[in-house]
């Protein structure tokens, strides 16, 4: 029998512009695992959709991409059909993007049974449920009755994998199926796709840019960047002794709990808290009239110079706290005070909220809308002078130049508006501007989430150091507990809007004393040859 | 702070009463009913209130363009009840309305109901048509550029961007003068007989009418499926061994139906409005001629009746859109997206 | 006045490709008719009112380049100064239209206070009113001529150009960006109006650009039916309406040509509202 899934000096580019893959070459076995590393703009999703026949429009394309002999590239039509309803499956990334949302699950399940497996619909419902059943999701009669929109983002991948394995494929690609889920769920589906690729021994090309995901899934890893294969080879060499530069900068951007790096808290010394909180609550009317306590009796505080991480996944009122910290939102019940000020229970005023402005800042996760379009870098941390520091306009200019240099944003580009920046510089001006109001707490609501490995690690770096510099106070809302161990002393996990545990970030990591933070450490993906081991 | 002590409240976002979605899908139901229903209400006022914007004698303005002499101003007080204060006309109006009475012509010396009654086939026809021309031709273009691209797509959107910026009057002066004047294919004026010639009559007014609305139909059918296309489910849809044609029908254009929806609601009121420039046009009995004639010879009661109907049917048209917008999706019903 | 078509012209120019050929094209179409009906006093060649008997129906020549009309009226001339109440109807109900709609939609975006709730039940109910529905009911009340359909197209476009300023604030309103002026401590009217607003006037401009067609349309078609401007006063709508008669005689530039130009301008109008929206649309997302 031929290959599997045989990719050779694939190209791809668009007519006019640079390759967007060049010389790709790969290849998958039968009942193996391959994964495919690769950051933003690699071309990582290219080469999987390549594998069945879906190119972009107008692209043009050099070399061969076989599965079990047939060239997707010069397939005709019909072959191609018979490929994808045969040989190969894919599992998109974002689920709630990937299935219809007009439609029900079981509309989704049954409908290539009944369109061209020629089953009838008992046959495809009946078929359809065994196979939900097995995917691990529970009470599912109801279920194939439902809409996406009624079911929660981990479910919904479940549904999509059963959609998948419906067909039987020989062939299954996976393109970040866990990157828009919470980690306890990612695990969860972690497990079920090794335990399905293993029993039916599948071959499965799986596509991330985590090196720890990849790692805990793959015998076999193929790095690519900018289009290009830069390393493979098997999972622990490629981890353990990276040969190509890039990876070793990937590796070691990898963002991993180490518990002896985790920085130290300020001595106490009995000045009055910086931030104090006291029995905080939020409460929220959904549109259906439902009401939702996004944090409830929230209580803790954080010492000038001090560092406080606040983890938790989505929907656990996170970002909820950080945005009543900054006054963005109104707190329902509770008692919020900076520097020993207790915070009015009310929308502020102009000048309360000028005032609160020194003492507090945000940096949000989103680098592509938290800065304004329309104004130059320059000009944006310019006006923030102007505003707090009472600058003329030559000085605030100034300034602001030399605060733009001092995040690592060149001369250059201080005349850019920020559609001319990447993430990361995006992410550094949004930096600078908070700065730019000197507050003493700076609250980083997920501001590297979005940003690529790479990148964020030099974020990250740029937070230590300037905390180390102007004595700043962080905190530091995340869903992720590596980039906590990093950069906070202290920390604080919520679930579901309560406080489940908080305390030095070196004891609950290595002795959590709660069942839920134990889970969310477990949940972290390790490597296969470290679960071996224990 | 002693309150928080009592009792801790339950840690989990509590779920409460969960609706069914028949139950929302009632209640969105019962909820547009009562819009429409107050919507027309302060229509109505409008409507109603509108002439007295005017300072002056009532009496005199309802009978503007006429000989004022003194019996027909006390006919018309006592008609009008203009005497009594304006709550109690607008009163006497409404309830005139509900039940079928939209009071006298003075042009016509006959009830309003019964001009409206005989105009009202004329319209309706020219309307259906219409619709019938823009459903298909529309849709049929948006539906051939949006899956076409290159050629198809740029002769359909040139061609409908040209459509588009002919004006109802402008396409039924080019029609006349090229298929009725030159041609002599078409008859160009009047409602002719029953049927077929009724039918014969009313084409070229019905393409008139329909033309730009055809325009603006490929262009949102043609909108909405390109946004479908790019969508992510329609791609899985592909993977998954679909046929094309599967996925266009059950994908693509079952989900491009919504904004489809809302413009089809929007071009309703269109085509009744329009219909009075091309009825005119073409010496067309409907209403659209009917208000025309009523505002040059100055028949309030009878514009009063016309506008308050074409609201009516505007209003009714959104309400029916919007009740059918929660069966084509699901989220709506759940308030997890409007449109 | 004529600013709320420009505005976007001028500022998203330094981004590069603003207009298509087709696009730029139409935009020297628009400035042409503009020009010539603006200078019509100073370049037409005949009183456009002057009836000459001796050249009824006249074709091309070289006295009348565009021929003559039923009256023996230069059609040149006639078109050029019919310009200047076509355009000027238009670019009233806009100007005013969009300078309202847009203070209303953004004050009703970003606060939600009783004023707006009101605000948008008023806006609801004027949605029920299509716009040439309203000129009429103005025109029955206020009398023929072109100041009852341009109050009342104005009245008309307002809500609508309110509701798209409204979802935009509301959607600007949300993002981090403005969140983080808030932050700063930034004063809401700064924000609002020196930050938010110059960011949704483009989309705001091509909107009112696309409107500014459909206006001029409404208005020809009421100067048409005859209860808009009123003889002898050229206009295009009512040009077309006069020239009936010697079209079904056969006598076809007499109409043809305002129709033509109606088209050519709403045309040339929709293809920059379009691009410009279609542009403007994708910078944003």
């Amino acid at each position: 029998m031929s290959k599997l899934l045989e990719i050779e000096q694939f190209s791809l580019h668009f007519p006019g512009r640079g390759a967007l893959l060049s010389d790709v070459s790969l290849h998958v076995d039968d009942g193996e695992a391959v994964a495919l590393v690769g950051e933003s703009g690699s071309g990582k999703s290219l080469t999987t959709r390549a594998a069945l026949g879906l190119f972009p429009e107008f692209s043009r394309l050099s070399g061969s991409v076989k599965v079990r002999g047939l060239d997707t590239t010069s397939a005709p039509a019909a072959k191609l059909l018979e490929l994808r309803r045969n040989h190969a499956s894919m599992i998109f990334q974002d689920p709630r993007a990937g299935i219809n949302p007009v439609r029900t699950v079981g509309d989704f399940l049954t409908e290539t049974l009944v369109r061209w497996r020629g089953l009838s619909r008992e046959e495809a419902y009946a078929r359809a449920v065994t196979q939900l059943d097995q995917v691990g999701l529970r009470r599912t009669k109801d279920l194939m009755r439902q809409y996406p929109h009624q079911l929660s983002g981990g479910m919904l991948q479940r549904v999509m994998i059963a959609g998948a394995l419906l067909d039987s494929p020989e062939l299954l690609l996976c393109d970040e199926p866990t990157t828009a889920l919470d980690v306890t769920t990612q695990a969860g589906i972690v497990e079920l796709l090794r335990e399905q690729q293993q029993a039916r021994g599948m071959g499965m090309l799986f596509i991330t840019h985590d090196l720890n995901l990849a790692a805990s899934l793959c015998d076999r890893v193929y790095v690519l960047r900018k289009g290009e294969v830069v390393e493979h080879g098997g999972a622990r060499e490629v981890f353990m002794s990276p040969h190509a530069d890039y990876t070793r900068q990937l590796v070691g951007a990898t963002p991993r709990i180490e518990i002896d790096k985790v920085p130290a808290a300020p001595a106490a010394d009995g000045t009055v808290p910086l931030l104090a909180v006291k029995r905080l609550c939020k409460r929220y009317e959904l549109p259906s009239g439902e009401e939702l306590t996004a944090l409830n009796d929230a209580t803790f505080s954080l010492a000038p110079g001090g560092s406080l991480g606040v983890v938790g996944e989505s929907g656990s009122g996170k970002s909820t706290l950080a945005r009543m910290i900054v006054a963005l939102e109104t707190a329902d019940e509770g008692e919020l005070a900076i520097n020993g000020r207790v915070r009015a229970p009310r929308p502020l005023r102009a000048a309360e909220r000028k005032l609160l402005a020194k003492d507090v800042q945000i940096v949000f996760q989103d680098p592509y809308l938290s800065l304004d379009p329309r104004i130059v870098v320059g000009k944006a941390v310019a006006d923030v002078f102007r505003l707090h520091q009472g600058q003329g306009r030559a000085e605030a200019v100034k300034s602001a130049e030399k605060l733009l240099e001092r995040v690592g944003i060149g001369p250059e580009r201080f005349d850019s508006k920020p559609r001319a920046l990447s993430g990361g510089q995006r992410q550094r001006v949004a930096i600078a501007k908070a700065l730019a109001a000197r507050p003493k707490l700076l609250v980083l609501d997920e501001a590297t989430s979005a940003l690529d490995v790479s990148v964020q690690a030099q974020v990250l770096e740029l937070v230590e150091e300037l905390r180390e510099q102007l004595g700043l106070t962080l905190l530091f809302v995340t869903h992720d507990l590596a980039v906590v161990s990093r950069l906070c002393a202290e920390l604080l996990v919520l679930q579901h809007g309560e406080i489940v545990e908080q305390g030095s970030t070196a004891k609950i990591l290595s002795a959590p004393a709660n069942a839920y933070t134990r889970m969310l450490i477990d949940s972290r993906p390790r490597a296969l040859w470290e679960e071996q081991l224990a | 702070m002693a309150v928080t002590e009592l009792a801790a409240p339950p840690a989990r976002p509590t779920p409460g009463r969960k609706k069914s979605p028949a139950t929302s899908l009632i209640v969105l139901a019962l909820r547009k009913v009562g819009t429409l229903l107050i919507t027309l209400f302060f229509a109505s006022l409008v409507v109603f209130f509108s002439r007295f914007v005017l300072p002056g004698d009532p009496a005199r303005f309802l009978l503007r363009g006429r000989s004022p002499k003194p019996e027909a101003l006390v006919e018309i007080t006592k008609q009008f009840g203009l005497d009594k204060p304006p709550i109690e006309q607008y009163l006497t109006w409404v309830g005139g309305i509900l039940h079928g009475d939209w009071g006298r012509s003075l042009t016509y010396r006959q009830s309003v109901s019964d001009v409206l009654l005989n105009r009202l086939p004329v319209t309706l026809e020219l309307a259906a048509l219409a619709a019938v021309f823009i459903t298909v031709l529309g849709l049929a273009a948006g539906i051939l550029a949006s899956l076409n691209k290159g050629g198809w797509d740029r002769f359909i959107l040139i061609t409908v961007t040209a459509a588009g910026a002919i004006p109802p009057f402008v396409a039924a002066i080019a029609l006349t003068a090229l298929f009725a004047v030159q041609l002599g294919w078409f008859p160009s004026f009047g409602s002719g007989d029953e049927g077929l010639g009724r039918l014969w009559h009313l084409t070229l007014p019905a393409l008139a009418l329909g033309l730009t609305f055809i325009a603006f139909m490929a262009r949102v059918t043609r909108s909405s499926m390109n946004e479908q296309l790019t969508r992510e489910h329609v791609e899985v849809a592909t993977s998954r061994g679909l046929k094309r044609s599967s996925v266009v029908f059950r994908h693509v254009l079952r989900n491009a139906l919504g904004p489809i929806l809302t413009v089809s609601g929007v071009l309703i009121a269109g085509l009744l409005v329009s219909s009075a420039i091309v009825e005119q046009t073409f010496g067309l009995t409907g209403i659209g001629q009917l208000l025309v004639q009523s505002i040059d010879r100055l028949d309030f009661a009878v514009v009063q009746a016309i506008v308050m109907i074409v609201v009516t049917a505007f209003v009714l048209a959104n309400t029916i859109v919007d009740l059918i917008q929660p069966l084509i999706d699901p989220r709506i019903a759940a308030g997890t997206e409007s449109r | 006045m004529t600013l709320t078509g420009t505005i976007p012209l001028l500022r998203t120019r330094s981004y590069g490709s603003l207009l298509s050929g087709t696009g730029w094209f139409a935009a020297v179409v628009t400035l042409v008719v503009v020009l010539l009906s603006v200078l019509a006093p100073v370049l037409a060649p005949y009183d456009p009112d002057f009836v000459d008997l001796s050249s009824v129906l006249g074709g091309p020549s070289g006295a009348h380049w565009l021929g003559t009309d039923a009256l023996g009226r230069d059609l040149f001339s006639r078109l050029m100064y019919g310009g200047r109440t076509s355009l000027m109807g238009p670019l009233i109900v806009v100007a005013a239209s969009t300078v309202l709609g847009m203070l209303l939609g953004l004050a009703t975006g970003w606060t939600d206070g009783w004023m707006s709730r009101i605000l948008n039940r008023i806006f609801d109910l004027l949605f029920a009113f299509p716009a040439l529905l309203l000129s009429m009911l103005a025109i029955a009340i206020f009398g023929k001529g072109l100041m009852a359909p341009i109050l009342a197209m104005t009245i008309s476009y307002v809500p609508y150009v309110a509701r798209l300023t409204q979802q935009l604030v509301v959607a600007e309103r949300a993002r981090p960006y403005v969140q983080a002026y808030r932050v700063l401590g930034f004063r809401t009217p700064w924000v609002v109006l020196g930050r938010v607003m110059p960011n949704l006037v483009p989309t705001i401009g091509a909107q009112s650009t696309l409107n500014f067609g459909y206006v001029l349309a409404d208005l020809a078609a009421l100067s048409f039916i005859g209860l808009g401007i009123q003889p002898p006063t050229s206009d295009w709508g009512a040009m077309i309406e006069e020239a009936r008669g010697a079209l079904l005689g056969g006598h076809v530039l007499p109409g043809l040509l305002p129709a033509l130009v109606v088209v050519l301008i709403v045309v040339s109008i929709n293809v920059i509202g379009e691009e410009l929206s279609d542009r403007i649309g994708g910078k944003l997302s």
